[in-house]
């Protein structure tokens, strides 16, 4: 079965709403299509500006007023137990700094419809993996860059999506963090979790990924096999340009 | 969904009284504010309440019946303290010592009506004091040279103050304590701002939403922490005003004839400061801008309406500006109790006018608010 299936999405921030394409109008994504099958480790690579994050927002639900479909397993994005099937890690630090990653992961273990028992038992596991065992009851505002980035992670692992998105989970951090990362990804890639991984690291990519798509600005430039690369970093550079990219 | 209401409010909460800064602005400073500056009112008013007495030296260079009568009546007069001239001193170094204020001077030939009573007053004194020395030294010269015993009992049936004591003039404690009270509660909106606009940058508040979570509940859950500070912040001020100030100061804080009265004015009073803070939260683009609008917001509220300068000392024209500011209403509102002691109806206007500044806040914050 299909872990992600977007078919033709085209999404504007200066018309959300926009069920037409029209002229004049910036498309962060324009009929756009990918597909991740259940089980896969996927890259979805592309310069900045090119619609990764976009395209992260439109999965998870949080941009809604897009022209297209997005299907998670089978299921419309919006549909509620769509997004319980997502774990999704932004590419900023999304944790409450003044709260403990015992409480973090508490709140966002119920909001991921968790009960009690569930969420005791997952934050000790995801602690565990992360790392973060012996700092769960300190306040976040304490932590190294490395440790807020292993949270971020843990809050996505916490209800074992079948789905996890990953917006840049290792920027930022220290090789022995990042190292760390990676292990704990392709730990939960073998018990069968579907990932989509945002990045800018190629190596990264490359070593981690069986498939990849490749965007820019917000078209498909490339889709298929990481096994058919060589060099992703030469090719990237090929298909989506040398030069400087501030949008 | 109550369990997620329960676990987003917890965390509201948290964020919320872990920061020092933030308990120190909405706790401590209002406290801070209504100790010093019912001190400082306290001192001022006194004067006007208690009846302070004018340092007054009393010349007598006619020394006849008449004029020594005058000189006792001034001497013995309950607004008069009588100092001594210290020799060598002319009147402009007795008013730069600050030790007198006014000097009266009866001169030669009073008795014989050639010369009039002689008054000078120290130029910084208050204009109300000195229309009440004018009017007390036109009272005893007409007795003395009328001839007449005690002006004030013959006028005593003629004129009657019906005013209730002191009921329409706050005293310093039934200024501050309400007054700082809501402007603190409207301070409420800089962290208030602060937190949404926080968790809107550093992406928490959007992460929320990729969970199936009802934005109406995320706000209901913002909210309402907020709400109970406002509230726990009027209790405390209340609380201080009534038993701990007394210890300081020579005022009380009454609980007026309809105490229950407090419950909707300060129900009402918090969904007006909410509401505020949720509009900030709304026009503000960073935490930076929001915390200055949110300060800037609540002091010139503050300031045209009443808490700051009292409103019985205001000129008419900033007596209406005064209407404009939520605060004015609130402050009034409260004063109805403390003070007034009036009836529900009379303060149901003003919580009217609360309710509007509030429904117009949220509605405006509902158009503009955006969560990513």
């Amino acid at each position: 079965m299909k872990a992600l299936e977007i078919s033709s999405v085209t999404f504007s921030y200066d018309k959300p709403a926009g069920k037409n394409k029209s002229a004049g109008q910036n498309y962060a994504l324009s009929d756009f299509s990918m597909e991740v099958e259940g089980g896969q480790f996927h890259a979805l690579l592309g310069p900045n500006g090119a619609g990764k994050t976009t395209l992260m927002r439109l999965i998870t639900a949080q941009l809604k007023e897009y022209r297209g479909e997005i299907f998670i397993f089978g299921r419309k994005n919006f549909d509620k137990r769509a997004l319980y099937d997502i774990g999704y890690a932004p590419q900023p630090v999304s944790v409450y700094t003044m709260l403990t990653a015992q409480e973090n992961l508490r709140l966002f273990g119920v909001m991921a419809g968790l009960a009690d028992e569930e969420i005791t038992g997952r934050s000790a596991e995801v602690l565990k993996e992360t790392g973060l065992v012996a700092y769960a009851e300190k306040t976040a505002s304490v932590y190294s860059g490395g440790m807020l980035r292993r949270l971020n992670l843990a809050i996505a692992l916490l209800h074992s999506p079948k789905l996890l998105l990953l917006d840049e989970p290792t920027v930022g951090v220290d090789p022995q963090s990042r190292n760390h990362i990676y292990e704990t990804l392709m730990k939960i890639n073998a018990a069968g979790t579907s990932i989509v991984l945002c990045t800018h690291i190629m190596e990264e990519a490359q070593r981690l990924c069986s498939t990849v798509t490749l965007l820019d600005r917000g078209v498909t430039v490339f889709s298929g096999k990481m096994s058919e690369i060589e060099n992703l970093e030469k090719f990237f550079l090929e298909k989506t340009g040398r030069g400087l990219r501030d949008d | 969904m109550l369990r997620q209401f329960n676990e987003l409010f917890r965390k509201e909460l948290k964020i919320l009284l872990r920061d020092r800064q933030t308990i120190l602005l909405l706790f401590f400073m209002p406290a801070a504010l209504i100790f010093f500056l019912s001190l400082a009112v306290g001192g001022m008013q006194a004067d006007v309440l208690i009846g302070r007495k004018i340092q007054t030296v009393v010349e007598n260079r006619a020394q006849s019946p008449k004029a020594n009568l005058l000189e006792n009546k001034i001497k013995s007069h309950k607004l008069i303290d009588h100092k001594v001239r210290p020799a060598g001193m002319d009147n402009d170094r007795l008013f730069e010592s600050s030790k007198v204020q006014a000097v009266v001077v009866i001169p030669g030939g009073f008795d014989e009506g050639d010369n009039p009573v002689e008054v000078y007053f120290d130029p910084v004194i208050d204009a109300g004091y000195k229309a009440a020395v004018l009017s007390m030294l036109t009272s005893l010269t007409v007795e003395v040279v009328m001839g007449i015993d005690n002006l004030d009992a013959v006028v005593a049936n003629m004129i009657v103050e019906k005013t209730k004591p002191n009921r329409e003039f706050p005293n310093p404690l039934e200024q501050t304590v309400p007054g700082f009270a809501i402007f603190a509660m409207f301070f409420i909106a800089i962290p208030m701002s602060i937190i949404f606009l926080k968790e809107k940058r550093d992406g928490t508040l959007p992460r929320l939403f990729t969970y199936p979570v009802n934005a109406n509940l995320v706000t209901l859950a913002k909210l309402v922490p907020y709400y109970i500070i406002n509230i726990f912040q009027f209790i405390l001020m209340l609380l201080i005003g009534i038993y701990i100030m007394p210890y300081f100061i020579n005022f009380s804080l009454h609980w007026g004839g309809h105490p229950w009265h407090l419950l909707p004015i300060t129900l009402i009073v918090a969904a007006a400061t909410t509401g505020f803070g949720v509009l900030v939260a709304a026009l503000a683009r960073t935490p930076e801008q929001s915390s200055t609008l949110a300060a800037l917001g609540a002091v010139l509220m503050g300031a045209f309406g009443g808490v700051m300068v009292p409103y019985f000392f205001m000129p008419l024209v900033m007596k209406k500006l005064a209407m404009l500011s939520p605060v004015y209403w609130a402050h009034q509102a409260y004063l109805d109790v403390f003070l007034r002691g009036a009836a529900f109806s009379v303060i149901l206007p003003k919580l009217a006018v609360l309710t509007g500044f509030a429904v117009i806040c949220f509605y405006l914050a509902g158009r503009k608010i955006k969560w990513m």
